[in-house]
């Protein structure tokens, strides 16, 4: 799978010059002799992992028909006007995620995304693995502005280990740049869209703009130089530290100097507070969207709520904590309020994806060009089971995915390997990604 | 955070009623004052350099204020000091440090991510991660502050004036010569850049052409919110100038002036408009000496630009600031850096001011300002060495007030002063006198004492019908007072866990079935509630309700609370496959019943043989605190056995059997002393939290003393190094 992609330098030239418009169609100009096999659309691809917490109520979530056309059952009945665009994945696993004793959901969620084994501790020496993600951002993050976007609606609660002996930090990051490097999220809808268009000044001279990037390298460049400085004096644990300040500046420097502030989109109006859950994620999915249209980055994951989320639904009539409600026990007034929280879930990825698929990109839309998954730390939120879970791929990724089925894998078929799918079709050519056996056939 | 002023004021106002009982009991606190084998330090050499130098307070008895002989507690005794790794501001320390360098009212922390917790905390250096994310908020941070820190203040009112028909319009067109025909509701508004906060003039000047039974009707907006409302009686052509005061803050404001009582009649032809032709704003207005002067402006720029002498004040402006953010004095090479920075915006012909910007907003994202760096002679090398006074000052001043040292402990430092056994004393008993020292309450009891988690509390009120925003607002009061009064009254900690007092104000007397209480709403009143079985944390609604789910109690999670912030003996998670306890369950019998029946196992009984009864002891107490005789059980029986055959009858007794528990002094030292370091505990630690311990008894339990031997002891004063067999495991992951 070989094929340059577009660079960020035939972006900006092709839509320097028009500014004002939609970028893709000065973009899908320039691509058109550069695109890869695997990409016959011509766009760029990306990919979106979304988290929910707390599990699925599975009975009303499995299709019982196998392959297109399947039917929906109560929890998955949002999908029904997008059902042709979105699969059903089922049989996978993430057996990393067992934890060692207690502490599903932190062992859940670390392994989300990284399909790796979190060590159990509280304190400093937090272990676990890079996630599907950054191994896309650090292979091919660097064509966009940002190379990859955390997202979530629940911030950190402010105390204890989160579950069961497992540093928080296992609870409330599905994205991790290494080992020891969680990449916490942004919460906040204002502060997401300052983020990703904060620089934009629609009315800066050349000039200003050139004197703007000398002033804020320079503060860098110093800062860095200062740093660096400094490294040889430092113990080997204070030295890493201050390598991963070195990491942060480095990387806001390379996006001042790859031109950031050039923004070949109308993000329109900032969002304005105060949010309250539904109104928050509103403003996430039209800020997901943004990001993806705008080319801002190719590469996100969102978490509708840290694990085992206590989050209270009045809003939906449903009295109680997800968390609490999730341990079922089995009775009836659960399943119930577990389905009404579930189809809800499922409303608000389907309000994202739905979006994704009115943003056009020459013949295709966005939806087309991108791979979307939606998962859970556990299946059933009480048996806290790490097999059989609830999976949800939306879009076509250029090609490599034909939605609208519902899919069996082979039992226990590790979830690394549909990450080496998502990998793949964002031009990542690995063979190998944690526990995975091989690539998931997809077409 | 946000209750420091307030209750800062409020705890002036408080009316305190009666004394506090109870306090007539010692524990029989045996604790060992030999000091432990500290063994296994092997690195661990002896003081050399470190100890003669430092200070020369000996081992000897010696006399307090009150009269107390001092044992053998000796604050620098051998033993390792272990060491502190390059701890970057938390959110609270990164907000109160721009609080006191510049005196902003911005909080730009807030918008930060999560700091991660360990041991407790989220104070704690080896836990709190960077991420690109965090460094570019530094940026922006950085650039929010310094534009608000050196803003040139509004000398003079000012006028915008606005004609309407070349304004944007919602609605109507041309009329007449040069006026704007608002034919139907709808508005002419324009953005004005508002350069202070306080009162503006806007002004229109308008006419109508009227029809209907009412006047036209015309009102003002300030971004979309309507300010003012006037009747127009004049008619046509008729102008007349129309005017209301109003508060604006600072910042891009669109102010707009609109038609809101559209009429018209088709069959009659009747139509009414408004007219307007420009409309203004001016300000601000009643300008005071005080508006004219930025204070922060006036701090940072401690000289003015002369002639060709233009670096010379540069330099003295970042020697400064550079002094203040980095928390010790700037050395020739980095000044000439910041200068060199500062030299090439004038090179590129911008002025004096955004030379001093870019140098500044250097200084706020170096990992001088954002970390708190401390250095060693020889980095890999197990020596211990004393801190550098500047290094002390911060330690000081991040533990009592999560903040920069202030000019006090800056000037000691700066004469070398401060690393001095009384001179640390008197600092620490002036710091917990400052209003700063409430940081302590809510950075170190909020976590201590768990009443951050009040915050993350979700009581259903489909259970809990008195629950409100206004009884969680007053029990977080309610402890935060607690805490405050206990640090600030050297109060004892047997008292602040078991007294029979708190802090009420109407809501909570109510809450609490407090009969003749009389208070002003919102006010706090410290009471005996010794007749509602209350008094003291464990008893108050704010711990109760972070402790229980949202449907009802936990005896379990309150059990084992009080085992592991009490007491530091929190008793290990249950093993795998074990499931809490069912609602169906729950509905049948009583909590008591049903946890006495999961206690039959003897792998459960290990633990909750101690947590249970605890929390089974507080069962009269409900969900979100309130007092209850019944459960879905039947009648609550608080009785219980903790083992070793301590029986106690109910919450009451629970209490006393907590408060003299000699584990309970022991685990503050080390909470306080884990809080103050930033680091969890090393084996090495515990010697030294012995002897604190020991003399913590001995003064009466009391916070100050406690902070004093803290900051004393060599684990604070002190660190070494790191060997190379020491570090962090080598990462295998490296990012391409």
């Amino acid at each position: 799978m070989s094929g340059s992609r577009l660079t960020r330098r035939a972006f900006l030239g092709g839509a320097g010059a028009v500014v004002a418009l939609p970028w893709l169609e000065s973009l899908s100009r320039v691509s058109s002799g550069v695109a890869r096999a695997a990409d016959p659309l011509g766009a760029p691809q990306r990919v979106l992992f979304y988290y929910v917490p707390n599990g699925i109520h599975m009975q009303a979530w499995t299709p019982t028909m196998v392959g297109s056309g399947y039917d929906l059952p109560e929890i998955l009945t949002p999908l029904a006007n997008i059902q042709g665009e979105v699969s059903v994945i089922s049989g996978l696993a993430n057996t990393p995620g067992i934890p060692d004793g207690p502490g599903d959901h932190a062992g859940g969620t670390s392994a989300f995304l990284t399909c790796a084994h979190a060590k159990k501790t509280e304190g400093k020496d937090i272990l676990l693995g890079i996630s599907a993600d950054q191994v896309i951002a650090n292979a091919v993050g660097a064509e966009t502005t940002f190379p990859s976007i955390e997202l979530g609606l629940e911030g950190g609660g402010n105390l204890g280990g989160c579950d069961s002996g497992y540093s928080c930090a296992y609870s409330r990051n599905i994205s991790w740049a290494g080992p020891s490097q969680p990449l916490p999220k942004t919460v906040s809808p204002e502060l997401v869209f300052d983020r990703l268009f904060g620089g934009y000044d629609a009315l800066a001279t050349e000039e200003e703009k050139a004197k703007r990037k000398l002033y804020r390298t320079s503060v860098l460049d110093y800062v860095l130089g200062d740093a660096q400085a400094l490294q040889p004096k430092l113990g080997a644990t204070d030295r890493q530290k201050l390598e991963q300040y070195m990491d942060g500046v480095r990387e806001l420097e390379k996006r001042i100097e790859s031109g950031a502030d050039e923004l070949a989109c109308d993000p329109g109006a900032r969002p304005e507070g105060p949010f309250d859950v539904v109104a928050q994620v509103e403003a996430m999915t039209d800020l997901m969207v943004l990001a993806m249209q705008c080319d801002r980055t190719r590469i996100l994951s969102f978490m509708l709520g840290n694990a085992g989320s206590n989050r209270s639904y009045d809003f939906l009539g449903v009295s109680g904590g997800h968390h609490g409600i999730s341990h079922h026990q089995g009775l009836q007034e659960n399943y119930d309020k577990l389905t009404v929280i579930d189809t809800w879930e499922v409303l608000q990825f389907a309000n994202l994806i739905t979006k994704m698929s009115q943003v056009q990109e020459g013949e295709s839309t966005l939806l087309d060009n991108s791979l979307v998954f939606f998962s859970s730390e556990v299946a059933d939120g009480n048996s806290h089971g790490h097999t059989n879970l609830p999976v949800l791929l939306a879009g076509r990724g250029g090609g490599v995915h034909t939605p609208g089925r519902h899919i069996q894998t082979s039992a226990n078929r590790p979830m690394a390997d549909l990450f080496l799918t998502m990998m793949n079709a964002m031009g990542v050519p690995e063979t190998e990604f944690a526990n995975s056996t091989g690539a998931l056939d997809l077409t | 955070m946000a209750m420091k002023g307030p209750w800062g004021a409020l705890l002036l106002a408080l009316a305190v009623a009666a004394g506090c009982g109870g306090d007539g009991e010692s524990p029989s606190a045996e604790i060992s004052q030999d000091a432990t084998e500290t063994g296994g330090i092997t690195s661990a050499v002896d003081g050399g350099i470190g100890l003669d130098e430092v200070d020369s307070v000996g081992a000897g008895p010696e006399t307090l204020g009150g009269g107390e002989v001092v044992t053998s507690w000796s604050p620098l005794a051998d033993g390792d000091p272990g060491r502190v790794t390059l701890h970057r501001l938390n959110r609270a320390e990164y907000d109160n440090t721009v609080r006191d360098l510049f005196g902003t009212k911005l909080r730009p922390a807030r918008d930060f991510p999560a700091d991660d917790q360990g041991y407790g905390y989220d104070n704690i250096a080896d836990v709190l991660t960077m991420s690109p994310l965090l460094f570019e908020l530094y940026e922006n941070a950085a650039d929010m502050l310094l534009s608000e820190a050196l803003a040139l203040p509004v000398q003079d009112s000012e006028v915008w004036h606005m004609e309407a028909e070349t304004s944007q319009n919602t609605v109507g067109g041309m009329s007449g010569a040069n006026a704007w025909n608002i034919w139907s509701n709808g508005e002419v508004y324009d953005a004005v850049e508002i350069p202070a906060d306080g009162d503006y003039v806007i002004r229109a000047f308008a006419c109508a052409q009227q029809a209907g039974p009412d006047l036209a009707h015309m009102a003002f907006y300030v971004d979309g919110l309507a300010v003012a409302e006037f009747d127009v009686p004049n008619g046509p052509g008729d102008f007349d100038t129309f005017e209301a005061t109003i508060p604006m803050e600072k910042g891009s404001r669109v102010v707009g002036v609109g038609f809101t009582n559209d009429f018209y009649a088709p069959e009659s032809g009747e139509d009414r408009n408004l007219i307007v032709d420009w409309f203004e704003v001016e300000g601000p207005i009643g300008l005071t000496l005080d508006d004219m002067i930025n204070p922060q402006r006036e701090a940072i720029l401690v000289c003015a630009p002369e002639g060709d002498d233009v670096e010379t004040c540069a330099r003295e402006i970042l020697k400064g600031f550079g002094q203040r953010a980095w928390r010790r004095p700037l050395t020739t090479a980095e000044l000439d850096d910041l200068v060199a920075l500062f030299g090439l915006v004038l090179e590129q012909g911008d002025t004096f001011d955004e030379g001093i910007t870019l140098a500044l907003k250097a200084v706020l994202v170096s990992h001088h300002f954002v970390y708190r760096v401390e250095l060693d002679p020889d980095p890999e090398s197990p020596e211990e060495h004393p801190l550098t006074d500047w290094e002390l000052a911060s330690r000081l001043s991040y533990f009592l007030w999560s903040s920069m040292p202030d000019a006090e402990l800056m000037e000691l430092a700066a004469a070398g002063k401060l690393n001095d056994h009384d001179e640390i004393e008197r600092q620490v008993r002036r710091m917990i006198a400052s209003p700063k020292a409430a940081a302590l309450v809510d950075n170190f009891a909020g976590q201590w004492l768990y009443t951050r988690a009040l915050e993350d509390s979700s009581p259903d009120i489909w259970y809990f019908e008195d629950w409100n925003e206004t009884l969680r607002e007053s029990m977080r009061a309610e402890a935060w007072l607690t805490f405050h009064a206990f640090m600030r009254e050297d109060r004892s900690l047997l008292e602040l866990i078991g007294g029979s007092t708190s802090f009420v104000n109407d809501v909570l007397a109510e809450h609490y079935g407090l009969s003749d209480f009389y208070a002003l709403p919102g006010t706090f009143v410290e009471v005996d509630l010794t007749s509602v079985s209350r008094g003291g944390v464990l008893r108050q609604g704010a711990l109760l309700t972070a402790l229980s789910d949202p449907t009802r109690t936990s005896p379990v999670r309150r059990g084992k609370w009080v085992l592991g912030h009490l007491l530091c003996s929190e008793p290990p998670p249950p093993p795998p496959g074990v499931e809490g306890i069912s609602e169906q369950e729950i509905e049948a019998k009583s909590l008591k019943e049903i946890l006495a029946i999961h206690r039959e196992d003897p792998a459960c009984a290990a633990c909750h043989d101690a947590m249970d009864p605890i929390g089974l002891g507080l069962e009269n107490f409900d969900g979100i605190g309130a007092w209850r005789t019944h459960d879905a059980g039947g009648v609550i029986d608080p009785s219980g056995v903790l083992p070793g055959e301590q029986e106690f009858d109910d919450a009451q007794g629970m209490i006393e059997l907590v408060t003299s528990d000699e584990r309970l002094p022991k685990c503050m030292a080390e909470q306080l002393t884990t809080y103050a370091l930033g680091r969890g505990l090393e084996f090495s630690d515990y010697a030294f939290v012995e002897d604190i311990t020991a003399e913590f008894v001995l003064r009466g339990h009391r916070f100050d003393e406690l902070a004093v031997m803290i900051a004393q002891s060599k684990p604070f004063r002190m660190r070494r190094g790191q060997p190379a067999e020491e570090g962090p495991s080598q990462d295998t992951e490296e990012a391409p």
